[in-house]
């Protein structure tokens, strides 16, 4: 019997994290494996039907609408990634390094709480607010400003993507930069440095996989993104989540949405990998 | 490892079955078999209590709605619904020789519906019979053309189509992202008529016409960006759409109104059908009746989100004698200028589907439209 019990210590982390396993393996890795699978399957009648068909893989990778949809859905991550880490950094480092501890709470209650909060009702909220005939352009006459054109554009495409990543990111570089080391900062300040010198040869440094972690969520959600471009920027152009949607309203060509799914899946699988690359690089170095 | 992931043929084919069993468009059959429930396939709102309660109540029943936005997802889910799931389906003109030709819905018998009570025009729709046989019975209609923001432009500066390549549109026209309305209108300034059989040089002639609009483009919007895209200013010219969207909107206050330009307009169509091996045939057929009396038709027309134009001429009685303030906003008066008069002088084209090139033809244009 003594002898059982450091097996048991060891084995019961192990069992604890079973659930967690399980559901992953039914609530993603299965559907991922159906979700490949159907790219290979045909549509007839509106119906899906089993089939090992690469036409399907053909027919997407080598559209127009795809490929333009690819660059352009490329395009509007990337910035939205630059604009929400530009904006969230200088807040972060302020809510982690400068403020007291019970104003830092306070502030990360207030981060916390627009995500739990509907998306979509903050979607609408913005068309109201920017359209031609919205509160900002009433503000703007009752001023004798001219009127604005800001609903459909990348401007509204942005200020929609922001509200969906800023709040995330903001938290992610604040909670990175609270588990840093502040007496490197108090020393590189003693040794004489600047302080542009601490931020790019200090703070930066020692934060290098939350800011790669905070780049690759916002990445992510804004890659993925669907309410956005569909009724911030009326679907003009469209993203590859409006492609997705698309394809499967005209014909049921569900094989052909997979597609465009796994293609996705793939993408952001290979900026994952990429950025922990480039986190974990830095890591040897030390 | 590698002995888990099966990656023959047989693999592939036999992994998503489960999935397919289960895929989210299927109508649950125990409702389906319950005695006294009508199994309505419609567009949205058509089972609201106001269109259907005084039906539920005379016949005991319970009128169930399975909801569908556009014609393709009407076929995809009576594609995969088992026999039985519905009694009556009500569809849009053009997908009918679908339904016929994939044997889902019972020829009907003419003397059952009172058709001679229908417009002369529309007793023997091209489009609800196959081979003189009766499949389908219309309940309401309307027309797309140019619908505009009466702030921006007078009736006489929409008079065609070119208003919307005009430096004044320009990212002002938006569209319902629906291929088929849109592009038909795209069709029909190109001088096509009818606008949906043309031949391939006309084909590509539109596509081009079509790209041509790209830089005047607001947004192609689903049905509520519709509504709030004319309302809220961001586009002032829609085409394909019709009083459908601005009727309802003009009584709310809206700038917005509908023409049907030079180059004409498009008329669109519901009806009704009864479904193929349905056990509630009577119950079915005493609701396409109901639909199409007097009363039925007069609440069709009113339904506060969406107006539409009938087809029996006692519905139109009876509305100018119990609503005349509705009769006059949807211009179904008979001693008055009405809806009758556009279709009376050709000015109104029917929506078809296409008819020398594949539905993906024109939607692979669709699509690129949206991607330039």
């Amino acid at each position: 019997m003594p002898g059982m019990a450091p097996i048991r210590r060891k084995a019961l982390p192990a069992l604890l994290g079973v659930p967690v396993v399980l559901w992953q393996l039914a609530f993603f890795v299965l559907p991922l494996v159906f979700l490949v699978v159907i790219t290979f399957w045909k549509v007839r009648n509106f119906k899906l039907e089993p089939a090992f068909d690469l036409g399907n893989w053909e027919k997407v990778l080598t559209s127009t609408p795809f490929q333009r949809a690819l660059v352009y859905t490329g395009e509007v991550a990337l910035i939205a990634t630059i604009l929400s880490m530009l904006l969230a950094f200088p807040a972060a480092h302020a809510i982690a390094l400068r403020l007291s501890d019970k104003a830092r709470a306070r502030w990360i209650a207030f981060l916390i709480i627009p995500v739990f909060s509907s998306y979509i009702l903050k979607v609408y909220a913005w068309q109201v607010v920017l359209s031609p005939g919205g509160v900002l352009n009433v503000a703007f006459g009752a001023l004798g400003l001219p009127q604005a054109d800001l609903l459909g554009g990348m401007l509204s495409l942005h200020i929609g993507l922001l509200t969906l990543t800023l709040p995330v990111v903001t938290l992610i570089l604040t909670f990175a930069l609270m588990g840093m080391d502040k007496t490197l900062i108090e020393a590189a300040r003693n040794l004489g440095a600047s302080r542009a010198q601490v931020l790019l040869q200090v703070t930066l440094p020692a934060i290098k996989p939350g800011l790669g972690l905070a780049a690759v969520t916002a990445f992510l959600m804004a890659f993925g993104d669907y309410a956005s471009p569909v009724f911030l920027t009326g679907s003009n152009p469209p993203t590859l989540s409006i492609l997705i949607v698309d394809t499967v309203k005209s014909g049921s060509q569900w094989p052909r949405a997979s597609v465009i799914g796994v293609s996705m899946l793939a993408i952001l699988a290979l900026a994952f990998v990429l950025v922990q690359l480039a986190t974990a690089k830095r890591e040897v170095q030390r | 490892m590698t002995r888990q992931i099966d990656l023959s043929r047989r693999g592939f084919i036999g992994a998503g079955a489960a999935l397919a069993a289960g895929t989210s468009l299927r109508w649950s059959p125990a409702y389906a078999q319950e005695p006294q429930v009508l199994n309505y396939l419609s567009w949205p709102g058509n089972a609201d209590p106001y269109l259907v309660a005084e039906f539920e109540a005379e016949n005991n029943c319970k009128v169930a709605i399975k909801e569908y936005v556009g014609g393709d997802q009407m076929l995809a889910v009576i594609n995969q619904s088992p026999p039985g799931s519905f009694d009556v389906v009500l569809a849009d003109a053009e997908y009918l020789h679908l339904l016929k030709e994939a044997d889902f819905i019972e020829e009907l018998n003419p003397a059952d519906y009172p058709l001679q009570d229908f417009w002369p025009e529309f007793q023997k729709f091209p489009l609800h019979w196959f081979d003189d046989k009766l499949y389908a019975v219309m309940t309401d209609f309307g027309y797309l053309g140019l619908s505009y923001n009466t702030e921006v432009y007078k009736p006489e500066e929409v008079s065609s189509y070119a208003a919307m390549w005009e430096p004044k549109a320009t990212g002002k026209v938006g569209f319902f992202d629906w291929y088929l309305p849109s592009m038909g209108c795209i069709s029909l300034s190109n001088g096509n008529r009818p606008p949906f059989d043309i031949d391939e040089a006309a084909f590509e002639a539109l596509k081009e016409k079509l790209f041509s609009l790209k830089p005047q483009t607001a947004g192609f919007y689903t049905i509520a960006d519709i509504f709030s895209s004319l309302r809220n200013g961001q586009a002032h010219l829609i085409p394909g759409i019709g009083e459908w969207v601005t009727l309802g909107l003009r009584l709310d206050g809206a700038p917005v109104d509908t023409i049907l330009p030079a180059e004409g307009g498009i008329q669109w169509t519901e009806s009704m059908s009864i479904v193929k091996g349905t056990p509630k045939a009577d119950l079915a057929r005493k609701f396409i009746q109901y639909t199409t009396s007097p009363r039925g038709q007069v609440l069709m027309a009113t339904k506060a989100d969406n107006k539409k134009s009938i087809p029996s001429i006692p519905g139109w009685k009876l509305l100018a004698e119990t609503m005349p303030d509705q009769a006059e906003v949807l211009r179904l008066q008979l001693d008055k200028p009405n809806v009758m008069d556009d279709w009376k002088a050709g000015r109104v084209a029917l929506r078809q589907l296409p008819q020398q090139q594949a539905i993906e033809d024109w939607n692979d244009v669709w699509s690129e439209m949206k991607s330039l």
